[in-house]
């Protein structure tokens, strides 16, 4: 047995050190600085330890123990500092980092070198609550293998392998421990987590449309490449005129922020009365988590998803049950023309209501409007007219503004994006009591070539109006199409300098910045079937699948008892290959065997087991003689493929054989 | 019934040796870091947290495989011993026979030590009265190695070298898989060559021999007949070159420095181990001063002789007294 006092070698403490770090550097930038810092400096203690025989902490250096316990005491002061307990995600993640530096540095004998693979292990995990991404997976391959080498180089005492031959192994083991994972992957019954309540951190950091626009947010979003949703459409995509993708509605101004109404409770709610005309479109929808409860539809939604428990507000916005905490896939259909709430409306009040006090110079501008029609329609093809005619420009960099912000942009700047248009032309409306509200959400979206989705990305983030005209209920008016046509028409990519499009060194030239394109399309496409199929793979995902692959009601049980027989196959198989090894055939032998039993159809006794060929031959030849020539002619052939090293040929030998019929 | 024992029993000869395979405390504790993992990938419904998870779960079941085949079908082929005195290490030579196709490496030797049993069962299994002798480091794939393990000599006599216990844990540590061998291999343990009596000839205790003549090495007396074992130097090879005989030319030597050790003259010590250990302490001083010495028991006696192999036997009557 092996003695588990045992100092394991240093090359073992070197590769694990190497290991632990490349599972909690990624962690580094979400950690605070200490952190990362501190597992640094115990890992070079190690390191030093190792190289330089610096002295560690234990019995012979009783004063480097209580260092040592001094910084664990400082550690978790900083940590409850930080972060107030030690059970979060991101605590429980620096408690782990910490704890593994300090493992490593009084890694003693070979139960402490365990226990600190195993933490590496269990570091892996800690990566993927932060990222799922494909480069995340493989680094931590990467670490899986290093981790498993480690163990390898741990029970290799003697160090009779190679750290390449260790590698090799770990690989080996991984690369032969797929299929089974694949199996248990598939067929492992899921549980719709979360098992506890979840601490409050576990989904921050996550972008997206916010329930609340002050001038100047949405351009954050605008300067954003992630990925807000995307779709898939089951017939053709509707052309970009109709991409308006209906998010939170905004109704209550303080002056400079717009927000949702509060009700004071759901269930007084009114939804909207719809009818819709034009052609109905249905299409897949992979929304990225945000946290948030809305969904993203097409304008407008009328077939609501049925694997989401989810309702349409009086906004008319979509709104899920629960807050998307993990990607999900729902399916729907809109119907791009349609008529909302055309006689009434029970919140037309608040689509009407302004500050007191505010914006005393858009409002003068509005009353010269009404002076001139009272028809609501005139108004707003004047107010339109302006963005259009008067000095507005559309650009993603304005200038900050002071003071009141719609008057300060409507008759100073004059330089804006969506959101600028959409709240002045809201105020605009309301000042002469057209009722309006700011519709935020995205616009447009580009096609992947490469696996037909539609992405919508962050930066496609939009916000326009809708005004209520009697008979015609809520219509969607988008001043920034009065003012940046493009906009609207070709999406943002195309109107985005290419320096926003590409990095910095490919954007010099239109080519590069197109075949960086194309490389992000491939690449967005690879992320995406990754996504769909691997990170979505929960409970409802499981149970399609299984449903498809012939599993009628998928339960628990049933896949309980697939992945029993399934695990009992592969195990039975795997068992046999190793009890009845593959003995390699010698061709030429059974080949001349056969020839012996040629002899043995005809009822002679076959080859005595003493009996070499010549002399089988000799006694085959004394009863046979007129077989005499083929007799030797094999022979003799056998005997040189056998024991010559002269070049024979086998399929030769095997012809000969096969002619060979006594009788 | 019978074709199933029948089958049975083909199958067990098949499987060949018996291999039990158990997790290490790593293992187990693997185990638990798996649940831990599995816990955290539901919790946060993450998907590459239960792949990890169950990467991790089929590599451990990979580890029983690798294990196994580290050490399945190997054979200890052949043991054996050389004597020893009591109270000296007993050389054991084990032959291990790999007859895989893959070499296979650090594999522990060990013996057990103690009868007694353990009211754990555990312990029973675990190997606990089994102490390491030697860790074989590597096994040649398709080859046999012979490898020397020591047991201490517990009593004069015959000792055999009990149940051998071949265990390994590589390659990850996880599992441990063992077997164990029942070789059938005696060693022969001589008794401590220790006393404080002198050498019969000095003290006059033991029966010396004079007059009579014995066969020797210094005069030639005549020849005798070829038999087994006589010395190559002493044939008489001009002879039979003449008529093809063989034979062997025998000596005759002075008697002056024949001795018989007999039990008798260890009758001062009470001890039957005692006397044994006077007697081999005498065979031992008798062979190196050159003496030719008998040996007397009081079940048998050796004639007086000399030289490698007359040594051996009287150590050998002497081990195996009762």
């Amino acid at each position: 047995m092996t003695k588990p006092s045992l100092m394991p070698s240093n090359t073992s403490l070197t590769w694990l050190m190497l290991g632990l770090s490349l599972a909690a550097v990624p962690h580094f930038s979400y950690q605070p600085l200490w952190v990362g810092l501190l597992f640094l400096l115990m890992i070079t203690w190690r390191g030093l330890a190792i190289w330089q025989h610096w002295p560690l902490p234990g019995s012979q250096h009783r004063t480097l123990s209580f260092v040592q316990w001094f910084i664990a005491a400082g550690a978790g002061l900083l940590m409850l500092n930080s972060y107030g307990n030690l059970i979060g995600r991101d605590a429980g993640t620096a408690l782990l980092i910490v704890m593994v530096g300090l493992k490593v540095v009084e890694i003693r004998n070979h139960r402490d070198y365990y226990i600190s693979c195993f933490l590496g292990y269990f570091l892996i995990v800690t990566n993927f609550l932060y990222s799922q991404s494909i480069p995340t997976a493989v680094l931590m391959f990467i670490v899986i293998i290093l981790m498993t080498s480690c163990l390898i180089s741990l029970n290799d005492i003697k160090q009779i392998m190679s750290k390449r031959d260790q590698l090799k192994l770990a690989s080996k083991m991984l690369l032969q421990a797929i299929p089974l994972m694949l199996l248990l992957f598939v067929l492992f019954p899921r549980i719709a987590g979360p098992l506890w309540g979840l601490p409050q951190d576990a989904h921050t950091a996550q972008t997206g449309i916010s329930n609340s626009m002050s001038l100047g947010k949405i351009s954050e979003l605008i300067q954003s490449d992630a990925v807000a949703f995307r779709v898939k459409f089951d017939q053709t995509i509707p052309s970009g005129h109709g991409l308006y993708w209906r998010g939170p509605v905004l109704w209550n101004t303080d002056g400079t922020t717009w927000r949702e109404l509060t009700l004071p409770s759901r269930h007084e709610q009114a939804s909207p009365v719809i009818s819709t005309t034009g052609k109905q479109s249905t299409y897949t929808v992979t929304l990225e988590p945000h946290n948030e409860h809305w969904l993203f539809a097409l304008d407008l939604p009328t077939v609501l998803p049925t694997t989401l428990a989810t309702s349409i507000a009086f906004g008319g916005e979509l709104l899920s049950q629960n807050p998307i905490k993990q990607r999900i896939q729902y399916q729907l259909s809109s119907n791009t023309g349609f008529l909302m709430n055309p006689t009434s409306d029970p919140y037309l009040n608040e689509a009407l209501a302004l500050p007191d006090g505010f914006h005393p110079r858009t409002r003068a501008l509005a009353e010269q409007w009404r002076q001139k029609s009272d028809a609501p329609e005139d108004i707003i093809a004047m107010a339109l007219n302006h963005f259009n005619q008067q000095a507005f420009f559309y650009t993603l960099t304005p200038p900050p503004l002071n003071g009141d912000t719609i008057d300060g942009f409507l008759f100073e700047s004059g330089q804006g994006f969506c959101e600028h248009y959409a709240a002045s032309f809201t105020v605009l409306m309301r000042a002469v009591g057209i009722p309006t509200r700011i519709v935020t959400g995205y616009q447009g979206g580009e096609v992947n070539p490469v696996d037909g989705y539609m992405v919508i990305r962050q930066r496609d983030a939009h916000a326009w109006t809708e005004v209520w005209l009697s008979g015609r209920g809520w219509v969607r008016i988008d001043p920034t199409a009065a003012v940046s046509p493009d906009r609207i028409d070709l999406g943002m990519s195309d109107i985005m300098p290419n320096a926003m499009r590409a990095p910095l060194f490919l954007a010099q030239s239109d080519q590069l910045t197109d075949l960086w394109q194309q490389l992000r399309n491939n690449w967005d496409a690879v992320n995406n079937a990754w996504n769909r199929s691997i990170l979505a793979y929960g409970p409802e995902l499981q149970k399609s699948f299984l449903s498809k692959l012939g599993m009628t009601n998928p339960d628990w049980q049933k896949m309980a008892i697939t992945l029993f027989a399934a695990f009992s196959v592969i195990l039975l198989l795997t068992s046999a290959a190793l009890l009845y090894p593959r003995r390699e055939p010698d061709r030429v032998v059974a080949t001349y065997q056969k020839f012996c039993q040629r002899f043995a159809k005809l009822g002679l006794i076959p080859r005595y087991a003493h009996e070499g060929p010549l002399d089988f031959a000799n006694r085959m030849t004394k009863i046979y003689p007129n077989y005499q020539s083929d007799i030797d002619h094999i022979t003799a052939q056998y005997i040189s493929l056998r024991y010559d090293k002269s070049q024979s040929s086998l399929d030769d030998f095997k012809q000969t054989v096969k002619r060979f019929k006594p009788k | 019934m019978n074709a199933i024992s029948q089958l049975y029993r083909r199958f067990n000869t098949l499987r060949g040796r018996r291999v039990f395979i158990l997790p290490t405390r790593f293992g187990v504790l693997y185990g638990i870091f798996l649940l831990l993992i599995l816990l955290a990938a539901i919790n946060y419904s993450n998907s590459l947290g239960h792949i990890l998870c169950f990467l991790l779960a089929s590599m451990g079941q990979l580890a029983i495989h690798y294990t196994y085949r580290n050490m399945a079908k190997i054979e200890l082929l052949s043991v054996h011993s050389e004597p020893c005195f009591m109270g000296q290490a007993i050389p054991f030579y084990c032959r291990f026979d790999n007859p895989n196709r893959h070499d296979c490496y650090h594999l522990d030797i060990a013996s057990k030590q103690s009868t007694e049993r353990s009211w754990n069962p555990f312990k029973n299994l675990t190997g606990f009265r089994y102490q390491t002798h030697q860790a074989l480091t590597s096994l040649i794939a398709q080859q046999s190695t012979t490898h020397r393990i020591t047991l201490p000599s517990l009593r004069r006599g015959q000792q055999t070298i009990g149940q051998i216990r071949l265990s390994t844990r590589f390659p990850v540590g996880l599992f441990d898989t063992w077997t164990y061998f029942t070789p059938d291999c005696v060693a022969l343990v001589y008794p401590r060559p220790i006393g404080q009596l002198p050498l019969p000839s000095a003290s006059g205790d033991g029966e010396t021999h004079h007059g009579e003549q014995q066969k020797g090495v210094d005069d030639f007396s005549g020849f005798q007949a070829y038999r087994d074992g006589d010395p190559v130097h002493a044939i008489a090879w001009k002879a039979m070159a003449r008529d093809d005989i063989l034979r062997t030319k025998q000596f005759s030597s002075s008697v002056s420095d024949q001795l018989l050790l007999s039990w008798q003259a260890t009758a001062s010590l009470l001890d039957t181990e005692a006397r044994l250990s006077q007697l081999c302490r005498w065979v031992l001083d008798s062979e190196e001063q050159g003496l030719e010495y008998g040996l007397m028991l009081p079940n048998l006696t050796i004639d007086i002789g000399r030289g490698d192999a007359h040594k051996q036997r009287c150590l050998t009557a002497l081990a195996l007294y009762d």
